[in-house]
């Protein structure tokens, strides 16, 4: 399932839940884990001065510099690279988004692991709602699972016994279907497939009725049943279950009433321009709201 | 009959100081190294109470505990969160009460006593 994992760090406090579960995948799983830190961007092509990224300082780039980053990062997780049986330290020089994408494919990662954090420091994280740059240019890019973990209390791992896959129907959602099938068959884990029946976008300015919410639940259980259900390929360790509500919340909550280890969801957005397109809303909440590791799946390439 | 007090913890030391502690206060005490054989001495043991550890090397704290609360005799054993981990109070949302390593031995027996006494 996993044996190639890309842990994409900046070594900073921020990646350390993300830490704890990319080094507890490698070992639970027999993975090959590819510790990676973008040291900064180079001021002007070839330039040997580079913007550090987590001072904002330039700095000059010469093999001094280089190990003492390595150094750094042997240190932060001395105690976790002491357990790893297969583990490789890389350190790079460019911009962040597009040497992790470049790593993942040069090794052809089954999943890359990060942390999540938004454009802004401390307690602004959760008044914005938004996540980092970084984080939301790898998992609109990548071609692997992106799994992320944003909060201490998503990072408690110890393997995959409950999987929920959040589905809106959509034809992404299809790839992350078939990859939380395969986790679950493979890990030997529950899967529960859940839809959250978005009650604030079915009629902007008028309420609807209990009768009309149930029989729309009743219609997205079915829909489930014809295009999940029916693919499950024998597998029987699932449940079906449809809430209304607000999306994120209906998930966050369910996923915390099941006591998941993980959330598998595709990032949709409704932006059609790449370029402006962020990964979807509702994903970008359950990220950052979880209370487990979310992951992320946008192309079918790797499952 | 001394209520009896269990404790899930990888680390020895703590499963033998806590152990001292709790017979020293008049409780029985047993104890699992992880969450994958806890349910196993649960269902022999019968605790009154349970002291879990997040992180072990097999089976994590949250992991059995959503094996215990799965089981309808044992799900209203109060667990107190033992862990070294931050934001345990996530990691176990119906635990009795959550105590960080290193911890205040009275506090943890006053918590104790009222949980169990």
């Amino acid at each position: 399932m996993f044996k190639n994992i890309l842990f994409a760090t900046s070594a900073s406090p921020a990646c350390d839940d993300a830490a704890r579960v990319a080094f507890d995948m490698a070992r639970r799983y027999g993975a090959r884990l590819r510790v990676f830190h973008v040291l900064g961007a180079p001021t002007r092509a070839f330039s040997q001065l580079v913007v550090d990224m987590r001072t904002g300082e330039e700095v000059s780039l010469d093999d001094n510099y280089l190990d003492l980053v390595r150094e750094e990062l042997k240190t932060t997780y001395a105690k976790q690279l002491a357990e790893c049986a297969d583990c490789t330290i890389d350190t790079v020089v460019g911009f962040t988004h597009r040497e992790i994408l470049r790593a993942a494919r040069e090794m052809d990662a089954d999943c890359i692991v990060m942390g999540a954090s938004d454009d802004s420091e401390g307690p602004r994280t959760y008044h914005k709602g938004v996540t980092g740059s970084t984080l939301q240019r790898v998992a609109k890019a990548a071609r692997c699972p992106v799994l992320t973990v944003a909060r201490p209390s998503a990072s408690y791992w110890g393997g995959v016994s409950n999987i929920v896959f959040g589905t809106d129907f959509s034809r992404a959602s299809d790839s992350a279907f078939r990859f939380a099938l395969k986790a679950a068959r493979e890990l030997g884990a529950e899967l529960n497939i859940f839809h959250a029946l978005d009650i604030s976008s079915l009629a902007s300015s008028v309420a609807l009725s209990q009768d009309e919410i149930e029989e729309k639940v009743i219609q997205a259980r079915d829909r489930i049943r014809a295009k999940y259900v029916a693919n499950l390929e024998g597998f029987t360790n699932y449940e079906v279950e449809v809430w209304e509500g607000v999306p994120y919340v209906e998930i966050v909550k369910f996923a915390r009433e099941k006591q998941a280890d993980l959330i598998v969801m595709a990032h949709n957005t409704r932006e059609l321009d790449p370029e402006r397109a962020r990964i979807g809303s509702t994903v970008e909440q359950v990220i950052l709201r979880a209370n487990c590791p979310v992951l992320s799946v946008n192309r079918p390439d790797k499952i | 009959m001394a209520k009896k007090i269990m404790i899930i913890d990888d680390d020895p030391d703590i499963v033998t100081y806590l152990t001292d502690l709790f017979t020293d206060s008049g409780y029985a005490t047993c104890s699992a190294a992880d969450g994958a054989q806890a349910l196993d001495v649960v269902k022999a043991e019968r605790p009154d109470c349970i002291t879990l550890d997040i992180e072990m090397p097999d089976e994590w704290g949250p992991r059995f505990y959503r094996k215990l609360s799965q089981e309808p005799e044992f799900r209203k054993i109060p667990v107190i969160v033992i862990s070294g981990l931050n934001a345990t109070k996530y990691a176990v949302p119906k635990a009795a009460a959550n105590f960080s390593k290193p911890f205040d031995r009275e506090e943890l027996l006053a918590t104790v006593r009222q949980i169990v006494d």
